[in-house]
């Protein structure tokens, strides 16, 4: 079951913020600490979606807390556990803020548009996100077949996609790769 | 003796630098009159070196400066308007008469002088902004509605840096006003505190690998161009990159100075010196971001 947290109820619910800014790094400390504690002990099976569309405005700084460090934490454990998240409600600078501070650490995140459509966000390269696509608009495909589509070859193919898995924003089920989405 | 520290009569980003040797030059005076009775206009940046001079003279003398309320009654006014005795009270011994004014605000003050010690305040600014800053972006400076919450953004980490790297509270001030050089009106942030610097922030990690060249200019382009912070942390240092992202799109400018160092990252429509070294030493740092009316041929 999906599990969707709205990042305006956190803010008010962390800081008591009556805004609906996600700004300062202190907040965004407080913001990430408020979503650890409650997706602890959550199992790993399916994304958490992270809500953006309530927020106002983001800055460089509480992106990197909310977005980066809980990506880092997740992944490192500190939070008890892996997750798997998946970004909602961006506007458009808000994802260049997220897309500017994934890039810094190296990470690579889902966000899912206003229309439904998946695109990436951070340090994903041109071939390993054009495969990434190819399992977007398939919602799911074999290595072979990702290959196929971008006439590549199958070892190198397997190699990107399972770059995506570890990148978390593919997931392995059954011999397929799935694009890691909120739906 | 009493020095005298002159106030320019139009104390700007361009003045600045003869404040600043003003303020220099009182070292060892026992007690010192920032003297504005001339002053005709002050920049939001202006008003805050006041306040910054005030900090620094008060925190190295342990008593209050003099201060003189300017003449012109219209230019007392503004700036009563704009809030600047409100905190003077508190750092000088002001002499003259201070207007009281309304608290309906100046159209063209976007944000009185307000006070930024703490992330809250960060917060509250940045949430007071919001609402007065779009209709003079989107209706008067012609910009894209977009631009409104990228100004919240780009107001944020500049008013971090204080929180983060001063060591002490500063101040924040946005203005709309005419921009003398284009003819085109403006909105201008200033941020400016009298902390520590970048170069004392700085110098513990990047002191070294600079060597002899290591001074305020080094340190002021290590934090602006290339966004290295004292942290070992990738993902710190990054507010000023996205206050110059921000000012890229919409053709802005920003400049800070910060001891005896200045750097501008100029655009087009500007003539300023992107670096300039060996200037009278000022405490703390100060933030100046503009961005501009459209052009109207642009529109």
């Amino acid at each position: 079951m999906i599990f969707e947290i709205d990042l305006r109820e956190v803010l008010a619910r962390s800081v008591g913020s009556p805004h609906s800014d996600l700004v300062t790094r202190s907040t965004g400390a407080k913001v990430r600490n408020s979503i650890e504690e409650s997706i602890s002990g959550r199992s790993a099976d399916s994304p958490v979606v992270l809500d953006f569309s309530s927020v106002r405005v983001l800055d460089c700084s509480c992106a990197d807390e909310v977005v980066a460090k809980l990506l880092l934490h997740c992944r490192a454990g500190a939070a008890g556990h892996a997750a798997w998240f998946v970004i909602r409600g961006l506007t458009e600078l808000h994802a260049e803020e997220i897309d500017h501070v994934l890039r810094r650490h190296s990470l690579a995140l889902v966000a899912e548009e206003q229309d439904g459509r998946a695109r990436l966000l951070g340090d994903v390269d041109d071939s390993a996100a054009a495969a990434w696509r190819v399992l977007a608009d398939r919602g799911g495909a074999e290595d072979e077949d990702v290959a196929a589509e971008l006439m590549m070859g199958q070892d190198e193919t397997r190699r990107l996609l399972d770059g995506l898995v570890v990148a978390g924003v593919v997931r392995r089920a059954e011999g397929r790769y799935l694009p890691l989405t909120a739906a | 003796m009493t020095y005298v520290l002159e106030v320019p009569q139009i104390f700007d980003e361009r003045s600045f630098d003869q404040f600043a040797a003003g303020y220099a030059g009182s070292e060892g005076d026992p007690r010192v009159l920032v003297d504005a009775h001339a002053a005709e206009w002050a920049s939001p940046s202006g008003l805050l070196g006041l306040l910054c001079a005030g900090q620094a003279l008060v925190a190295r003398r342990g008593n209050r400066p003099l201060f003189t309320v300017p003449a012109e009654r219209e230019v007392a006014h503004y700036w009563a308007r704009a809030g600047f005795f409100t905190h003077a009270a508190d750092l000088f011994e002001i002499h003259g008469t201070v207007p009281r004014v309304k608290p309906n605000p100046e159209r063209h003050v976007l944000l009185e002088v307000t006070p930024v010690t703490v992330a809250d305040d960060v917060h509250a600014v940045v949430g007071r902004i919001q609402e007065r800053s779009a209709a003079i972006l989107t209706s008067e400076l012609g910009l894209d509605p977009k631009a409104t919450m990228g100004f919240g953004m780009a107001l944020s980490e500049a008013c971090q840096n204080i929180v983060e790297h001063a060591g002490t509270g500063g101040w924040v001030a946005v203005q709309s006003y005419s921009w003398r050089t284009i003819g085109r009106r403006v909105v201008v942030i200033a941020v400016a505190d009298a902390g520590v610097g970048f170069r004392q922030t700085l110098e513990a990690t990047q002191a070294k690998r600079f060597g002899d060249r290591w001074g305020d200019a080094a340190a002021l382009e290590t934090a602006v161009i290339q966004g290295v912070s004292r942290f070992r942390d990738p993902g710190r240092g990054q507010g000023l990159a996205g206050i110059r992202r921000y000012l890229d799109r919409w053709h802005g400018k920003i400049s800070i100075r910060s001891g005896t160092a200045r750097i501008a990252i100029v655009p087009a429509w500007d003539r300023d010196e992107p670096l300039r070294e060996g200037l009278p030493h000022f405490p703390g740092a100060q933030v100046q971001l503009v961005v501009p009316e459209v052009e109207r041929e642009a529109q």
